[in-house]
């Protein structure tokens, strides 16, 4: 038996055999789940939306509500306009940045948030009915103290009120920085404004040590220094002109409906 | 091992030849995954499949595996095995798959897996092979759940998620210990645990490498 | 000789078949304690030096003097002026005490800064002395062996290094897990290869952030915020740092820190004493204090626009932080550094170096000095390994034979 297991033929049957049974479980399981994955992710993504917007429930259905609450839009970050472009459904930011023609590096000050290398286009999320939203909800991300952290800013409809602030990725310090995501320390953030001034285009929102105090103050996260840093630089960053700081200061100005339109249009020329 | 018994066979493993804490075996996934208990307790489960089932497999066709590729043979199976638990909670347990992120896939590299397809399923019956499987998936995710029990409740005040000792930060009285949040602390739990197993059964302590030499005797030294 | 009468009379009970016997390394210490004790070493393995482990022990702990009471001053002053500017005072039962004994909150005076600082210190070193005694003597009772003098030193040193703030049951935990840890399941004194009062500090360092570094837990006053020098420096930079504070307060120590180390003067008076006894290794030292110099040099050179770290002067990294404290007593703890002599300067030389690299280029932590000699205490014994070994060949080139194994 020995003799014959180890024979050229035999190995190579047994080795085929193997391969044939092997390949055709993992491929049946990775085929059969595939939509469910889809599922999940899409659904774990939509939940980090309604959290942000103060929307989420445990227990409810997360898709009807996106469905009947969210509208997804694409925006330039340079005119602060919507494109027709992409289709907000399925366009990728996050994927993007890393495609040289659809995104621009940024170095030096520019770049207080460490990403070096940031997407032309990003999907904004809008609560309500999209021509005149009840909250926008920004994607933001930027360095923390040990990493990239990833998560959703939600802007009430006048470009300024902040309703919230989650993140669903980061690594920081258990305890510390990781209190990012205490809802404590999130709380704090509602009703906070983002600009001192109306018609300023530098954002004044920042965390503040030992006590924050006036509207555009919150508290920084006690014992994380680096990442409370962090978190500012990346909202300087995000709410800036080099971020969604045009498209925000449409909201401010009231004129978001009168443009929607225009946008398209100039859009579509630009790619003719 | 001729005369193990299938209850001996699905026993042993989990306290008297404990993959983790006689063997050593396996550590590197129970540092990451311990944070919490629920964690824990689905990883416990995937090794648990994959370790029953890779053992089951080997031993079914343990007379057609030609020597020469008996381990890439058994780690062909383990994979494949791997990769459809994973599937499988991508699909059906999302959240829990994103917080084990890597180490379903790294389970392929669990010494514990590979180390029983070799030692027990390739000279063992089927049935006796299933049980040693998921004995030792068993005694790995004692060692794991124990771990994870200390991680989770002195780490984060909880235990499976539900607060026991409610946390300074969400206006309790417990002060939550970080570092049981970080890998290592898993190390010291791991160190402990061994402490007390070897304590409780002498004949796990490992002989002395070496013995030092007595000290000079007065007498002889004057 | 009342005292020796008493113990004579109750050794009965702790010799074997005793009612105490269990209870006979309890017996020993305190009977050591007074008298030497009853078997002192006859072999000429010996005879070189009069020094034994008792009296080295006891040395270091006098040495530590100066920086404790200095210590004590400095806390209790950094909270009195910061209350006499409008901040509450903390403590019930230290406030009582500050205002029996001194009669009042004046940073000016000398008495009331000492008394203040006191009733925070003397807490935690009793606590560290009375929790970690009851492990070395639960050790010592189970194994059977002498209660070892080692922890004299451990527990003042551990109470040294830690904030005055810190709450009294994180002290406990800490200094369980420096000798249980640290040391005892290595088998105790003289086989621990980790320093146990760095390695109880470091496990509240990741385990209780928040109640041993950050701004706003040095001084002992409520709502107060007062970074340490190495996190001005290190948030703000060299320029901040010295106009908040000169180079003579920060060697002197009228900067906030954890309670031994603020004065590198009252840590230096008690460097001189152990090197002068040689019970500390000057190699260590020199290491230390050169690998430091050698490595603060470079970053100077380097220079960097982002990290004002980058920019600090060797003189000022003396001063500032743990530096000076673990150069002078933690580094050169005999059982967990390097034995060979050269090695010595190996070790040392690995935790000046880390030191810098830990204060300037890590982004978490602006202290370094607590890590870097815990990690050189993991390279010691493969430092002496290559010594050692480098000594055997080189003999063996001279002799032709290896050397013969000599007790």
């Amino acid at each position: 038996m020995a003799q014959s297991n180890n024979s050229i033929k035999k190995i190579l049957t047994v080795a085929f055999a193997l391969c044939i049974v092997c390949s055709i479980i993992v491929s049946t399981a990775a085929v059969a789940l595939r939509s469910k994955q889809q599922f999940n992710q899409e659904l774990d993504r939509k939940t980090n939306i309604l959290e942000v917007a103060n929307l989420y429930e445990s227990g409810m259905d997360v898709n009807e509500t996106y469905e009947s609450m969210i509208t997804p839009r694409v925006v330039n970050l340079e005119t602060g306009e919507y494109s027709a472009e992409h289709d907000p459904d399925t366009y990728n930011a996050f994927e993007s940045r890393r495609d040289p023609a659809a995104s621009r590096t940024l170095s030096g000050e520019r770049d207080p948030a460490g990403l070096t290398r940031v997407e032309k286009y990003s999907t904004v999320y809008l609560v309500g009915d999209p021509d005149d939203p009840e909250q926008i909800i920004l994607p933001i991300r930027g360095q923390g103290l040990w990493g990239l952290m990833r998560g959703f800013l939600s802007v009430e409809g006048d470009g300024n009120t902040i309703v919230g602030i989650t993140y669903y990725e980061h690594a920081e310090t258990p305890g510390l920085g990781g209190e990012v995501n205490n809802p404590r320390w999130q709380a704090q953030w509602e009703g906070k404004e983002i600009f001192d001034e109306q018609g300023e285009l530098d954002p004044a929102i920042r965390l503040v040590k030992g006590g924050a105090s006036g509207e555009t103050e919150v508290d920084a996260l006690s014992g994380a220094t680096l990442t409370s840093n962090g978190v500012t630089n990346m909202l300087q960053f995000w709410l800036s002109p080099e971020g969604f700081g045009d498209y925000l200061a449409r909201f401010r100005e009231g004129t978001s409906q009168a443009e929607t339109q225009g946008a398209d249009v100039e859009l579509e020329s630009e790619g003719a | 091992m001729s005369a193990a018994s299938p209850k001996s066979v699905l026993t042993t493993p989990i306290f008297k030849n404990n993959p983790i804490a006689l063997q050593i075996l396996g550590i590197c996934s129970a540092l990451a995954v311990t944070t919490s208990m629920s964690v824990s307790l689905v990883m416990t489960l995937a090794v648990i499949f994959v370790t029953a089932f890779s053992n089951l497999f080997v031993s079914l066709i343990r007379h057609h595996i030609p020597s020469s590729i008996r381990i890439i043979v058994q780690m062909t199976i383990i994979a494949s095995l791997v990769i459809v638990v994973d599937q499988i909670l991508k699909a059906y347990a999302y959240e829990m798959s994103k917080q084990l992120s890597v180490f379903v896939g790294l389970i392929i590299t669990n010494c514990i897996v590979m180390g029983r397809a070799e030692g027990f399923a390739m000279t063992n019956t089927p049935g006796m092979s299933f049980l040693d499987g998921i004995g030792n998936g068993i005694g790995y995710g004692f060692i794991l759940m124990t771990v994870g029990f200390f991680r989770e409740l002195l780490g984060a005040g909880s235990v499976f998620g539900f607060t026991v000792l409610q946390p300074v930060q969400d206006g309790g009285w417990y002060v939550p210990n970080g570092l049981l949040l970080l890998p290592p602390s898993a190390f010291f739990i791991i160190g402990l645990i061994i402490w007390v197993l070897r304590s409780l059964n002498p004949e796990q302590v490992e002989e002395n490498e070496f013995k030092m030499k007595a000290n000079t005797q007065p007498k002889e030294a004057v | 000789m009342g005292i020796r009468q008493t113990l004579d009379n109750l050794e009965p009970h702790f010799h074997k078949g005793g009612k105490y016997e269990k209870f006979y390394p309890l017996y020993e210490a305190v009977d050591t304690i007074f008298y030497a004790p009853p078997d002192v070493a006859k072999t000429t393995a010996h005879v070189r030096d009069g020094v034994d482990l008792k009296r080295i022990m006891i040395t270091v702990w006098l040495c530590t003097f100066p920086a404790m009471i200095f210590g004590m001053w400095n806390a209790g002053w950094m909270a009195n002026a910061a209350i006499a500017d409008g901040f509450a005072s903390m403590g019930t039962w230290r406030e009582a005490i500050t205002m029996t004994l001194a009669g009042g909150h004046d940073p000016d005076s000398l008495w009331s800064n000492l008394v203040l600082g006191a009733t925070y210190f003397l807490p935690i070193y009793l606590v560290t002395f009375v929790v970690g005694g009851f492990w070395e003597v639960l050790f010592a009772i189970k194994r059977g062996h002498e209660v070892n003098e080692g922890f004299f030193v451990t527990s003042v040193l551990y109470a040294l290094i830690l904030p005055a703030t810190i709450p009294l049951w994180q002290v406990a935990l800490g200094i369980t897990f420096g000798v249980v840890i640290g040391k005892e399941i290595f088998g105790g004194t003289g086989k621990n290869f980790l320093n146990p009062a760095l390695t109880g500090r470091a496990f509240l360092y990741f385990a209780y952030p928040a109640q041993i570094s950050g701004d706003a837990i040095w001084v002992a006053a409520d709502g107060y915020s007062g970074a340490t020098a190495l996190s001005v420096a290190f948030q703000d930079g060299m320029a901040a740092l010295s106009s908040q504070w000169s180079w003579w307060d920060a060697f002197l120590g009228f900067v906030p820190g954890s309670v031994g180390e603020t004065s590198t003067l009252a840590i230096l008076i008690g460097a001189v004493v152990l090197l002068w006894t040689k019970i500390a290794s000057w190699r260590i030292v020199l290491g230390v204090f050169l690998g430091m110099v050698a490595t603060s040099a470079l970053f100077n050179m380097i220079g960097s626009d982002s990290n004002p770290m980058f920019a600090m002067p060797w003189y000022w990294h003396l001063v500032v932080g743990g530096f000076a404290f673990g150069m002078v007593f933690m580094a050169t703890d005999p059982v967990s550094a390097s034995m060979t002599n050269q090695g010595r300067l190996i070790f040392g030389a690995l935790i000046g170096v880390m030191t810098v690299l830990i204060r300037v280029v890590n982004p978490a932590f602006p202290e370094g000095i607590m890590l870097a000699i815990l990690f050189a205490n993991l390279f010691a014994p493969l430092i002496d390994h290559f010594f050692v070994q480098a000594n055997i060949k080189r003999r063996m080139q001279r002799t032709g034979v290896p050397a013969e194994e000599t007790a």
